[in-house]
């Protein structure tokens, strides 16, 4: 193992203030509220390092995604902060951090659902196989059908299951009723739900509880078939069985697929991802294999988290 | 609300307490009574203002129940008077006066004689032909009742005509006998006499209870204390010199416009038809009375003379009627040159005789008794086959037949369209003609079952009978006879029409008219302007909902979304002003151009979108790039960010925007431009002689007609056909050339549509059919077209802004997961956000209905209020709140009229109430289906 620390030096094409070091977070993320208390604290306990601890065997994996020097703005408010990133291609890349750190937020760049939201602005890039998804003459929806994403909350649409799983597929015109219900099997199969459902394909998503909800929304995400797919907290709704299904989901898709989840379950975290990265206050702090991340973390901030003293 | 907190029951777990730092931190949480009270205070008020509304609504529909229910009321014959009367048999004419206190009565010697009503005491006698009277008696006699004229024949062959009527006065009390005055003091001021209400005719008490005979008159007492004397007056002209010397034998009278005409049949079978025409002498002052007459003989079935002689209304016609069933009918316009119309058989049946005929009031149609007990109502009608001089045939309108016995006497209002019959069973009924409903029957004693005489007052309120020994009186309780299920609702056959119509008129110039309370003429009026406006309101409105919600950034929308809501604070009488003074006529200038424009605009529209696909996004893409650096430069405020928005999309809405701005006129001037050509094509030159049925053919009604089935056709055809070929097109080709190629295909499809719609037009109208007169017909400049366009311009806001909360409120998760399975934002809008919004969009939809049915200003002002029903778009119509409207101010209080126009309101009321209902239902059914998130 080696103990390089590899820097990434940003490029600043910001004004000053996009640097990290010279920024008390306060200031930054500076806001009434217990949250903001929280972060008093975590300041407190953990220093930040201004830049992000990346281990090599991250950048020696081929990746599909990269994130370079990515900062994001809500309206005058930062939330991302200089993130570069590489995501390695055919692996499960688990993102954690505490609440409100900007892990949805990063996710949701990916598949460039942050455009929907009036007052974002970007800086830096995101590469898909090395081709900027940011460009202005990206075509988004080509872009969205190649990525799956599962949102933090299910959500299903008032359809019934069957359409519901077969949505990406129909939106791409496909009409044939054989190839509709052999992918709606597959995808439910794939997401542990099919022996629950399938006697009920005609009934509505919305009947399914809660847990079997997010496993249809899993299924919609893998029906596509795409190359990359984007768990949100896909288990947060779940019970620990469910979860387990989910997670027994993620093994099987790894491989297949490349996939980024973010979770809040250190354990799950541990169990599912090949890498891990951990994030805090809209930076991206440490990232590596997992069971580096997990035993023998570098910074002191990320051993911090894991074991629990705050976050 | 009792916040008291429920006894936790005792818990076998027990939860580790929390650690709550000791001492001043601990509070004890308690409700302060404050807020509990103002709580049960809000919760009352609530409960009151909930309680209140409902109760508000029940007391408006129960107040218009209670306005409308006595027009369903049974009609009752109720008794009033029995009396001996000292004369016996059938006189030539009785006569009621206004008050039903007395009648007068013509015998065939020229004797009149009046009576009392109650008590059939003699009041006074007159004689007619006074000075030489030598035995002559009257060989033919006509009375009109209206006019209270007579005109009669003596058997010496002389006419002679006069006046008969009841002459009213007020006796000072001090010339009134003590005794007299006594009497009717005891009988009450209250009740004395008839009340002159006009609702309920009909008084409390017999009639006549508080008369008293004074001076050879009645004599009564009114509720101002007043002494009111009425007494018998006869008039009696100079005999009249007439031609010929043959002995009259039937005479009839009529005021027509210019004089009164006189018809008679002489004993040789001619037909003598006169004018009166009266000369004063400047120099005495005498008025002189001559016949201008003609005369024409009337063809007599194995000799035998006619038995009924009746002279129509305006003295245009003459009707000859054999006891038979026979008719001629003899057209006396020209009274110098009466013409045979005609002839109608009454009677089928060979062995069936006429028993009586009368005019109904207005002398138009004949009410034909016969010895079968039926009485049917004959009345001329020009059905438009010209077999007759006039174009006018005899229809038998009605039938009524309530009894097997022979009709023996009939009895006609003056003022409605009451029919009095007596039977020679006994039995004496009471019709409704128009309604055709016996409205009450009763039944003569055994002995005195022969009526010779029967008579309606001249108020309607009061029948009487007289049979050879005795008087009956009753009392008709039938305050809106008019008024059944079916003549509110069913076609009735009116007077003059040529069938059974649905027909709204509810008053017109003459008292003898027919009201025509036919609400369905309304009820069409109003869904045809709600259809028509929300044929046009509702796409508009829903699709702007959808953009706006959908397509446009929030700080687009927060400036469009207020704007159009500002169109709904424009009064609608503003709009109903703006429609009927300034775009009716405009409309009725450019018709072609606009209904070219209802194709030009959209065509406009999306040929502009196809076209700024080619480039747009590059050129968006490459001008955003350059402002973002031109920004980061620091060369743009800030304030400028949003007029020259940084990123591509909003670029791109405002080349949209730019489109869309631009599309509208390009649209218009197409449909200018093209207006000329296409109603030189289609419409014969002139689109108004062409709607008319003047000129041209159904092609261009056809293409009309068909041209948005064809749009939709061809889209259905290529949604499912012609895109999935293009998929693999799209794939491969570069974006600018599939735009290119995408612009191609628009452009051939729309050749296609036009193609397809002209196909199928020449084919149908090959085929010989003409669509003229049902859709689109004859032009009325105020017509359903503007009430569509204004009233739809009055119900977009309103289903805009509830349509664009409802897809606004879809939980942006949905259109999260719809966006990132790679959806666009149209396939979004279609598959999820409008599937789910859909009991909002409903709702909408019935709000905007429920505007467009109340609406009243501006189909008052600008649909023409015609009640007609047609589906035409370019015909007027009449809504039942316009119809409220118009007619309510002028309608007597709690008269029939005033009755059935609440009834139409409360047809308003129940149409609003189902509408709302069912879209509740429905909305709730949707919701239930879709909104369980
Ligand atoms: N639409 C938005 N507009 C403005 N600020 C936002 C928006 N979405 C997120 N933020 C802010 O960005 C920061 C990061 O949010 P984000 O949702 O990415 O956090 P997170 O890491 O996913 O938190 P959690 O684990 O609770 O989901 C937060 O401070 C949040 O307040
Ligand atoms: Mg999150």
């Amino acid at each position: 193992m080696s103990l390089q620390t590899t820097s990434v030096d940003s490029p600043s094409l910001s004004p000053a203030k996009d640097s990290p070091a010279d920024q008390p977070h306060g200031a930054v993320l500076g806001g009434p509220g217990p949250q903001c208390e929280a972060r008093q604290e975590a300041d407190d306990a953990v220093p930040l390092s201004a830049r992000a601890e990346i281990h090599e065997k991250v950048r020696n994996e081929p990746c599909i995604l990269e994130i370079e020097s990515f900062s994001l703005w809500y309206g005058p408010k930062q939330a991302l902060f200089n993130v570069t990133m590489p995501i390695p291609e055919g692996k499960v890349t688990a993102l954690i951090g505490p609440s409100g750190c900007g892990k949805s937020t990063l996710i949701r760049c990916i598949n460039r659902m942050n455009d929907l939201i009036d007052s974002v602005r970007t800086e830096g890039d995101i590469r898909l196989r090395g081709n900027s998804i940011l460009a202005p003459d990206v075509d988004v929806i080509q872009l969205r059908k190649r990525m799956g994403m599962v949102f933090q909350k299910p959500n299903p649409f008032p359809m019934s299951i069957f359409e519901n799983v077969v949505y990406p597929l129909r939106i791409d015109g496909e009409r044939n009723r054989r190839v509709l219900s052999e992918v709606c099997e597959r995808s439910l199969r794939d997401a542990a739900l099919w022996e629950e459902v399938k006697d009920r394909l005609k009934e509505s998503g919305l009947r399914l509880s809660g847990g079997q909800q997010q496993r249809l929304c899993i299924a919609r995400a893998i029906a596509g078939q795409p190359e990359v797919l984007l768990l949100d907290e896909p288990c947060s709704a779940l019970d620990p069985i469910a979860t387990a299904k989910i997670e027994d989901l993620i093994h099987q898709l790894r491989g297949e697929y490349t996939i980024v989840i973010v979770t809040h379950n250190m354990q799950q975290a541990s169990r599912v991802s090949d890498y891990t990265a951990f994030m805090y206050l809209g930076r991206l702090v440490e990232y590596g294999p997992t069971e580096e991340i997990f035993t023998r973390p570098r910074l002191s901030e990320t051993e911090a988290y894991i074991t629990g003293r705050f976050g | 609300m009792e916040t008291d907190c429920p006894k936790r029951p005792p818990s076998k777990v027990r939860f580790p307490e929390r650690a709550v730092p000791a001492g001043p931190r601990r509070r004890q949480r308690v409700t302060p009574p404050r807020v509990r009270w103002a709580d049960r205070t809000a919760r009352t008020l609530i409960t009151l203002g909930g309680l209140g509304t409902i109760a508000a609504v029940l007391l408006v529909g129960l107040f218009l129940v209670w306005v409308v229910w006595p027009l369903f009321q049974p009609e009752r014959l109720a008794p009033a008077a029995r009396a001996a009367i000292p004369f016996f048999g059938a006189p030539l004419q009785t006569i009621v006066d206004e008050r039903s206190t007395m009648f007068a009565v013509v015998f065939g010697d020229g004797r009149i004689e009046a009576y009392r009503a109650d008590t059939g005491e003699r009041v006074a006698t007159e004689q007619l032909f006074e000075g030489g009277s030598n035995g002559e008696r009257l060989s033919a006699w006509t009375f009109s009742p209206r006019h209270g004229t007579f005109a009669c024949a003596r058997d010496d062959g002389q006419l002679c005509m006069g006046r008969i009527g009841f002459a009213t006065s007020f006796v000072p009390p001090k010339q009134v006998p003590r005794d007299v005055r006594l009497k009717l003091d005891a009988a009450g001021s209250g009740a004395s006499g008839l009340r002159p209400d006009r609702v309920r005719p009909a008084p409390r008490k017999p009639p006549s209870e508080a008369c008293a005979v004074f001076r050879s008159g009645i004599l009564q007492k009114t509720p101002e204390g007043q002494y009111r004397l009425q007494q018998l007056q006869v008039e009696q002209q100079a005999p009249l010199r007439r031609k010929g010397q043959a002995p009259v034998v039937l005479l009839d009278q009529a005021e027509s416009a210019r004089g009164r005409v006189l018809a008679y049949l002489t004993a040789d079978g001619r037909l003598h038809v006169a004018r009166t025409v009266e000369r004063k002498n400047l120099l005495t002052a005498r008025i002189t009375v001559r016949l201008r007459e003609g005369s024409c003989p009337v063809t007599l079935p194995r000799g035998q003379l006619p038995e009924y002689l009746l002279l129509s209304g305006l003295g245009d016609t003459v009707y000859v009627v054999w006891s038979d069933g026979r008719l001629q009918r003899f057209d006396t316009s020209q009274p110098q040159r009466p013409v045979r119309a005609g002839t109608t058989d009454l009677i089928e049946e060979p062995s069936v005789r006429v028993t009586t005929v009368v005019f109904l009031a207005g002398r138009t149609s004949l009410a034909v008794g016969d010895s079968l007990g039926r009485v049917r109502i004959w009345f001329p009608a020009k059905t438009g086959q010209r077999d007759a001089a006039d174009g006018a045939v005899l229809l038998c309108g009605h039938q009524l037949w309530a009894s097997r016995a022979a009709v023996r006497r009939l009895a006609a209002s003056t003022r409605s369209r009451l029919l009095a019959a007596a039977y020679a069973d006994g039995a004496v009924r009471i019709f409704q003609v128009t309604t055709e409903r016996e409205l009450a029957s009763v039944s003569l004693p055994r002995s005195e079952r022969a009526v010779n005489t029967l008579m309606l007052s001249p108020r309607d309120d009061h029948l009487f009978a007289l049979t050879n020994r005795e008087l009956f009186a009753w009392r008709i309780d039938a305050p809106h006879p008019e008024i059944s299920v079916r003549a509110l609702l069913g076609r009735v056959w009116y007077e003059g029409y040529p069938e059974p119509e649905h027909v709204w008129q509810s008053s017109s110039g003459t008292d003898d008219f027919e009201p025509k309370y036919g609400l369905m003429p309304l009820i069409f009026g109003t869904l045809k302007a709600t259809f028509y406006s929300l044929l046009f309101g509702a796409p508009l409105a829903l699709l702007a909902a959808v953009y706006t919600s959908e397509f446009l950034t929030p700080r687009t929308k927060a400036i469009v979304k207020p704007t159009i809501e500002m169109m709904a604070s424009l009064p609608s009488v503003v709009l109903g002003f703006l429609a009927a003074l300034v775009l009716a006529p405009v409309v009725e200038e450019v018709l072609p151009e606009l209904l070219l424009a209802f194709a030009t605009v959209p065509f406009a529209y999306l040929f502009l979108a196809k076209a700024s696909q080619i480039g747009c996004r590059e050129l968006s893409a490459g001008i955003g790039r350059h402002l973002q650096r031109l920004r980061s430069a620091g060369a743009l405020k800030r304030w400028a960010d949003w007029f020259i928005p940084l990123r591509s999309t909003a670029l791109r809405e405002r080349w949209h925007t730019a489109g869309m701005i631009l599309a509208l006129p390009l649209g218009l001037s197409l449909a200018v431009w093209l207006g000329p050509r296409v109603e030189r094509w289609l419409f014969a030159g002139d689109i108004m002689a062409w709607l008319d049925r003047q000129t041209g053919s159904g092609l261009g009604a056809w293409f009309l007609l068909l041209m948005p089935l064809s749009v939709l056709m061809v889209a259905i055809g290529f949604h499912l056909w012609l895109r999935p070929a293009l998929r693999p097109v799209a794939a491969s080709w570069s974006r600018q050339a599939f735009a290119l190629l995408d612009l191609a295909i628009f452009l051939v499809v729309c050749a296609v549509t036009v193609g397809l719609a002209s196909c199928l037009a020449t084919g149908l109208t090959a085929l010989g059919w003409d669509p003229r007169g049902t859709v689109v017909g004859t032009y009325v400049q105020r017509n359903a077209l503007i009430v569509g366009f204004v009233m739809g311009f009055a119900i977009i806001p309103i289903i805009y802004t509830v349509a664009e909360d409802a897809l606004s409120a879809v939980p942006a998760s949905l259109r999260a997961a719809s966006l990132a399975a790679g959806a666009t934002p149209w396939q979004t809008a279609a598959r999820v956000v409008v599937p789910t919004a859909m009991s909002g969009l409903f709702s909408s939809l019935m709000i905007g209905l429920g505007r467009a049915v109340g609406e009243t200003m501006i189909v008052l002002m600008a649909a023409g209020n015609t009640p007609l029903m047609d589906w035409n778009i370019f015909n007027g119509f009449r809504t039942l709140s316009a119809n409220i409207a118009v007619e309510l101010p002028e309608a007597v209080k709690d008269s029939t009229h005033y009755r059935v126009l609440f009834l139409a309101a409360l047809t308003l009321f129940a149409l609003t109430f189902v509408v709302n209902t069912v879209a509740e239902v429905i909305r709730l059914r949707f919701r239930k289906r879709a909104f369980q998130l």
